[in-house]
């Protein structure tokens, strides 16, 4: 059974009287301990469709299943309980706060589901992705690259069942963007991580082991990489 | 047309787009503007009242002749006997108290046969019949009674009935007018009237020539002038009060426009790259701060308005207990005041908005490419700041050491400003250095709390500002505080000491601080030689005027005194040498505001009017004294006898043998008085009244405190908006990263509450410095009372956590904002 599955959903949105379709009919299953990525133009759906599999937003038609829990019709509390234990989020603009330092961006998600232990964890889960040494930096002082890191290893550190990444190497030069997909590599290969990320490189994309290509709020084809 | 549109553009509409904080900071200026004009109204009212009431039927006048006790009667004659084209217009001005509802009126007695045309203007004129009869009274238009009513009035010990036989012209007012025959007997005035009016084109020293020696010869009105002047510092010092809602006002533009010129530097740095220049963006953000100070003023002035109304009752209390008899007059806003409202709140936004608005000049064009507001960090110079505040408190220790300014305590109020300068310019390291040292205990309580301190470290300069606006008003509100409960203390503590007598007789008819009603010589004696009263102290107060202001002339029995009373001496631990010297003629003793105005001491000479002579007495001490600002001459009830004789006395301590009960002795004053009306109060029921004249004294300071307060708490609350508009995407991150909306909703609690901490910290700091200022600089050179300092514990508790708990809930919208942002929509905005 795979970590996340998508039951013909579909969203739409309302905007001044407007009905807008993001997403029509998607099926697909992520299996655990996989790389997928959604590929596929701005505008395509591929962030709609991310914001579905983290439990940020409900489908307005079929239904999304995470971890075995179908997203609707859970209340806000239970939607927040579910990405605290199951999703890491990794954003495109990296989201680091910037009044706070490496290690406690890292030990926030910790912090805020009340668990105990969280500096430790914080530590190693930067260990993970190679920040050892840059704890106590504040954000202002990293690389676009470090900062990527902190944001991934912010995401691991409450260890999720699954690893939304949307565009994460956006904001990076093309050597960067490469250490950034090969670390997500890594994780996958080595811990056993799943991931689903958003890009519309689809050099980027090649690191998965699943191609989602979408177009128009569908998706086009799935393709296995690797 | 072009640049309306650009200003329609680029302050107007985004104004508007931000309604609520538009809303919210035009609403601080209007409070602060407000009271500012409540303040100004209700001191005219009040200062206005006393020239009212003194004036009824005065006419038009060249000069007025006074004197302590009254003027003697033969001066009228010796005045119009002179070779000059003359009108002389003895007067008997009093109050009395109506029976029926207790309402204090003017009763005037002018002498209706020559006057009667003047009092008849626009009414009925007197008969020559009804001025025969001995119940006969006028009524002024607007005392509600009516021809041939009867009017039951409490004049001096004694309560009358008189028949109201015609409603005089409107210049009679609030008035009862008696004729001038029976308004001296029936008030007491043996062969004295209280006032003559002269129109003459003679000289002052012609005139000068005929009267007594004790009289005095003044321009008509100077005494409204030394009324007005003796008000000037309590004025004035309520005036300083009612600016400090102002300028916690101006810390909230400043904020508002701080804000919006970090969220706006994109968009300055294109206007800036398609060729506005500097100018025009300077100009741009004075515009916006005009407007709401413009809305503010205009809003202020209707505000004002509404609040004179509660501030004049309280004022023209305060003036008729420690000043002058007075009656609130007409309210009157004047094309002056409106545009006073209107300087104030645009002065205040203008002056307020030129630092942001330099900042905002300074964007260059290259902005228009950067990637927004967060690229952007407001710089606070901290420790150059903190250098700064240090230097301003080293300048407001010296001011404070400084003499007044003609009288006012101008370097008072300079030291008070240089303190509040002190503590907002340390408020930015203070709060630098309270972030690292709590960051530990804040990561204890919770991911809310270290981020909550975090965020408010992180925005330093609008943290600093919010934090100095409302520690300014803390501070006020708790150098108000402690400066009023030292005050409330030392008051008690002087009636601890001075009323040791264990009844007081005072004349029903109204008194005041220059109101001095008696009671008969002969209700005096029969109390006197009452089997349970060991002793009584006749005490006899008269109005005088020394050195063009004015002051009581009092006399009491020094052996009484020595024997059972007990008064202070500033220096002196053991008075009764100095009661003792005081019971020789040529000697007196004056309270410590009569001091302090002077510039007396002891040993100093005193040349005073009394009766027909101006008498030299050398002064043996100075007292503490707290029952009024006008001060006190004091001497023995002989020496007030042989200058002034008669013997009716303003009030009576009444002490009784040891062993008598204070009923069975009240029994029988009471009944020794049958018939008159006398108050019998006891000791402590005369501490209860002076307590509570003392609380609606001070009532006043304690609402215009509280109108501060209420602009700092709306200003933190528009702050908490701005912030969680400028934060939206860290408050959407949250949710993303597992965070409930309970929890951002305690952030933003916990953020109001670290706001408030700070501010009640530091303003709890500053107001301590501030009430020292007040107390030992500003109130002791404005009104030359001594007060000794006394922490006022519980109403300091109360108001600071009323405080605290205000700001808290100021937090309230702001955290229903933040938990109904949309967490995709906002994180992906950028």
């Amino acid at each position: 059974m795979g970590i996340l599955r998508f039951e013909r959903a579909g969203k739409q949105y309302s905007t001044d009287g407007q009905t807008v379709t993001a997403l029509r009919d998607i099926s697909l299953e992520v299996e655990t301990g996989r790389f997928v990525a959604v590929a596929g133009r701005s505008g395509c759906g591929k962030s709609t469709l991310l914001n579905l599999a983290a439990a940020m937003d409900f489908p307005t038609a079929g239904r999304v299943i995470l971890d075995g829990v179908p997203t609707w019709p859970l209340d806000d509390f239970a939607l927040t309980r579910l990405r605290r234990g199951k999703i890491g989020f990794v954003f495109q603009s990296f989201q680091l706060l910037a009044a706070l330092s490496a290690v406690e961006n890292v030990e926030l998600p910790l912090m805020l589901a009340g668990e105990n232990d969280c500096r430790r964890r914080a530590v190693e889960s930067l260990r993970r992705v190679d920040m050892d040494g840059y704890e106590n930096r504040m954000p202002f002082q990293l690389s676009g690259g470090q900062m990527q890191r902190v944001a991934i290893a912010r995401a691991l550190v409450h260890r999720p069942r699954l690893l939304v990444a949307d565009e994460p190497t956006g904001n990076l030069d093309s050597a960067t963007g490469d250490h950034i997909l090969a670390l997500l590599r890594r994780l996958v290969d080595e811990h056993s991580v799943t991931i689903l990320m958003a890009t519309h490189s689809l050099e980027a994309a090649a690191a998965a082991d699943t191609i989602v290509r979408m177009r128009d709020g569908q998706i086009e084809q799935i393709q296995e990489g690797r | 047309m072009a640049s309306f549109r650009l200003l329609y553009r680029f302050v107007i509409r985004p104004m508007a787009r931000e309604r609520l904080r538009t809303v919210l900071t035009v609403f601080a200026v209007a409070l602060g503007v407000g009271v500012v004009i409540a303040i100004e109204l209700a001191g005219q009212a009040a200062a206005g009242s006393f020239h009212a009431s003194m004036e009824t039927l005065a006419g038009r006048a060249d000069y007025e002749v006074t004197a302590a006790g009254g003027v003697p009667v033969e001066a009228v004659g010796r005045l119009a006997t002179l070779a000059w084209p003359i009108r002389v217009r003895p007067r008997i001005e009093d109050y009395g108290m109506i029976a029926g509802d207790l309402r204090v009126v003017p009763v005037i007695g002018v002498d209706l046969v020559a006057d009667g045309r003047l009092a008849a203007a626009g009414g009925e004129a007197p008969d020559a019949e009804s001025l025969m009869a001995a119940d006969a009274i006028w009524a002024g238009p607007d005392t509600g009674y009516h021809k041939g009513d009867t009017v039951r009035l409490i004049l001096n010990d004694t309560e009358r009935r008189f028949r109201v036989r015609g409603v005089l012209g409107s210049a009679a007012g609030g008035a009862f007018v008696l004729d001038l025959g029976s308004a001296s007997r029936l008030l007491g005035r043996k062969s004295t009237v209280d006032r003559i009016l002269i129109e003459s084109p003679a000289s002052e020293s012609v005139l000068r020539a005929v009267l007594p020696p004790g009289c005095e010869l003044a321009r008509f009105g100077a005494r409204t002038e030394e009324n007005r002047r003796m008000l000037a510092a309590f004025r004035w010092n309520l005036r300083v009060l009612s600016y400090i809602a102002l300028v916690v006002g101006a810390f909230l533009i400043y904020n508002t426009l701080s804000v919006s010129v970090v969220r706006r530097r994109p968009e300055i740095g294109i206007v800036r790259a398609m060729g506005a220049t500097r100018r025009a963006v300077l100009g741009a953000v004075l515009s916006e701060a005009a407007m709401l100070g413009l809305a503010g003023g205009a809003a202020g002035l209707l505000l004002g308005r509404v609040m004179a109304e509660g501030a004049v009752r309280l004022v023209a209390a305060t003036v008729d207990s420690l000043y002058v008899s007075s009656r609130p007059a007409p309210i009157e806003v004047t094309a002056a005041i409106v545009a006073w409202a209107m300087a104030i709140g645009i002065g205040a936004a203008l002056v307020s908005a030129l630092t942001p608005a330099w900042e905002a000049a300074q964007v260059p064009p290259t902005e228009a490419m950067a990637r927004g507001r967060r690229e952007y960090q407001a710089r606070v110079r901290r420790w150059r700041n903190l250098g700064l505040g240090a230097a301003c408190g080293l300048a407001a220790w010296l001011a404070a050491r400084q003499a007044p300014v003609g009288g006012r305590p101008l370097f008072g109020y300079l030291a008070a400003l240089l303190l509040i300068a002190t503590g907002v310019l340390a408020i930015p390291a203070l709060i630098s250095s309270l972030a690292s040292v709590s960051a530990g205990c804040l990561r204890r309580i919770g991911a809310e709390a270290l981020l909550a301190g975090r965020s408010l470290a992180g925005s330093l300069r609008r943290t600093s500002v919010l934090v100095g606006a409302l520690s300014t008003a803390v501070a006020m509100t708790v150098a108000v505080a402690i400066m009023v409960g030292s005050f409330r203390q030392t008051v008690l503590d002087w009636m601890d000491d001075r009323l040791k007598a264990d009844l007081y007789l005072r004349p029903a008819a109204p008194a005041s601080a220059d109101r001095h009603p008696t009671i008969r010589a002969e209700l005096a004696d029969r109390v006197a030689k009452l089997e349970g009263v060991a002793a009584i102290d006749r005490f006899r107060a008269y109005e005088i005027n020394y050195q063009g202001m004015p002051a009581t002339l009092a006399g009491g029995d020094s052996r009484v005194a020595s024997r059972f009373g007990r008064r202070s001496f500033l220096g002196v631990s053991n008075p009764v040498p100095i009661f003792r010297a005081l019971e020789h003629p040529g000697t007196a003793v004056v309270s410590e505001p009569f001091a302090n105005k002077h510039n007396v001491h002891p040993g100093d000479r005193l040349r005073l009017p009394m009766g027909a002579r101006i008498v030299s007495l050398k002064v043996l001490g100075v007292f503490y004294d707290y029952a009024n600002e006008r001060g006190y001459i004091i001497v023995d009830r002989r020496t007030l006898l042989r200058y002034l004789p008669d013997p009716a006395s303003s009030n009576i301590a009444v002490y009784l043998k040891p062993g008598v009960d204070l009923e069975a002795g009240r029994r029988q004053v009471e009944g020794a008085l049958a018939g008159a009306r006398v108050q019998v109060l006891s000791n402590r029921r005369l501490r209860q009244e002076a307590i509570r004249i003392f609380d609606r004294t001070f009532a006043i300071t304690y609402a215009l405190e509280a109108v501060a307060i209420l602009v700092a708490v709306t200003g933190v609350a528009s702050a908490l908006v701005a912030l969680v508009i400028d934060r939206r995407r860290e408050l959407g991150l949250l949710r993303f990263l597992g965070g409930s909306r309970p929890q951002v909703a305690r952030m933003i609690y916990y953020e109001a509450g670290l706001l408030g901490l700070l501010a009640n910290g530091v303003g709890l700091l500053l107001g301590m410095a501030l009430s020292m200022v007040l107390i030992f600089v500003i109130n002791r050179q404005s009104f030359g009372w001594t007060i000794r300092f006394h922490w006022p514990v519980a109403v300091l508790l109360g108001v600071l956590t009323l405080i605290y708990m205000a700001t808290v809930l100021a937090a309230v919208y702001p955290a229903r904002i933040a938990t109904r942002l949309r967490p995709i929509e906002v994180v992906h905005e950028e």
